[in-house]
């Protein structure tokens, strides 16, 4: 039956995890099923579904390894800030004052990293506040440690402050060290249902619609996500065959 | 202080516009600056022939307040940062697939970490989702 899934132009390649040495380069995010930027966008989305009307200010960050050099541990932070910011009607007098003092600096803001994390404190202890943040592990690790850092000194002045964090699980211990016993941790990897939902998605777009019928595309909904246990699932799997 | 007075009308799904998008919708018609510098009347009588009779001197006057108080708000949010983020988040939405991934919503983790913002408690303050990036190969169990 697998044989029949190449006629519709769905390829699943199983390798077990320690054979497997293509980098990651080889593949695009067109053929995952759920990656850990889903999953930040989801919880974002979720975070601001629930908060109309309540009082609450969301902000997010989504580090990138293409984009390090811009992304500092003060510029990140600033973002952040501008974001919680917005979510309150009125801006707190001390970024008032600091705006008033500093807005015809030379060469930008004129803001210290310091001022910037005083302004975060007070910022989130003024709303139920959440900061969500993808990709840390995508952040320099200099940079990396004062982000940690300053969330840290961030809870301590505003402990009800929620920080929702994805990324590459090395940085576990990282996380632990600097925030400790704040951080709990979930693994994302996609569950049978997931892949089940995905590939049902991926059939309904297929460009070969003729070479399905119901009872292939059961059959591949029943096998394909029992078969693929403790296997990957490439990205390749839905490219076109010659 | 008049810039603690505004109140923006409708809270946006998602982060806040960027400056340029919010200020001068009508901006190219009420220039603050002629204002300031006495072409007030002038002003005042365009923006009443453009949006009828209701429109007299003091409403045009309250309208401009706002703008400005807009205006200024805007400002301090483009000074503490220059960075959307929004671009980012909405391409990575464009192509996530409904309903995957939502089990994460519901686990115990995740609504004990999300109840917690109501309690103040700092434990428990941080909740890391590990696992596949996005480039790369997802695991499958």
């Amino acid at each position: 039956m697998v044989q029949s899934c190449f006629a519709m132009e769905i390829r699943v390649l199983a390798k077990h995890s320690l054979g497997n040495t293509n980098g990651p380069e080889e593949v695009g995010e067109k053929g995952q099923v759920l990656t850990s930027h889903d999953t930040s966008s989801l919880v974002i989305d979720n975070l601001y579904s629930r908060a109309r009307g309540r009082n609450t200010t969301i902000a997010c960050f989504y580090f990138d390894f293409a984009a390090q050099s811009e992304q500092s541990a003060a510029s990140m932070l600033g973002s952040l800030l501008q974001q919680l910011v917005f979510g309150l009607e009125d801006i707190p007098e001390e970024i008032l004052e600091a705006y008033e003092d500093r807005k015809h600096a030379m060469g930008g803001q004129g803001l210290q990293f310091s001022d910037i994390l005083n302004m975060l404190q007070i910022t989130s202890a003024r709303k139920r506040s959440f900061i969500c943040i993808d990709a840390l592990d995508e952040c320099a690790a200099e940079h990396r440690v004062k982000v940690l850092d300053s969330l840290g000194q961030l809870l301590q002045q505003s402990p009800g402050t929620r920080i929702f964090v994805t990324g590459r699980p090395h940085i576990l211990p990282e996380i632990r060290t600097r925030l400790a016993g704040r951080a709990e941790s979930i693994s994302i990897s996609p569950k049978r249902e997931d892949i089940v939902t995905y590939l049902r998605s991926r059939l309904a777009a297929d460009t070969a619609p003729d070479a399905m019928d119901s009872t292939l595309e059961g059959d591949i909904l029943k096998k394909i996500p029992t078969d693929i246990s403790e296997l990957y699932v490439e990205a390749t799997a839905f490219q076109k065959l010659p | 202080m008049v810039l603690k007075r505004f109140t923006p009308k409708k809270t946006p799904l998602f982060f806040s516009p960027p400056p340029q998008e919010v200020l001068w919708s009508t901006g190219s018609i009420i220039d603050p600056w002629d204002i300031l510098s006495g072409k007030e009347q002038k002003m005042s009588q365009l923006f009443s022939n453009n949006y009828g009779s209701n429109n007299n001197y003091g409403s045009f006057n309250t309208t401009y307040v706002n703008y400005l108080v807009a205006d200024d708000r805007s400002n301090i949010l483009a000074w503490l940062s220059p960075l959307d983020p929004r671009s980012r988040h909405q391409g990575i939405r464009d192509r996530r697939i409904e309903s995957v991934g939502e089990w994460v919503l519901q686990t115990r983790e995740f609504r004990s970490w999300y109840a917690g913002s109501e309690d103040g408690e700092s434990d428990g303050a941080v909740l890391f989702c590990y696992g596949n990036p996005g480039v790369g190969k997802t695991f499958v169990r």
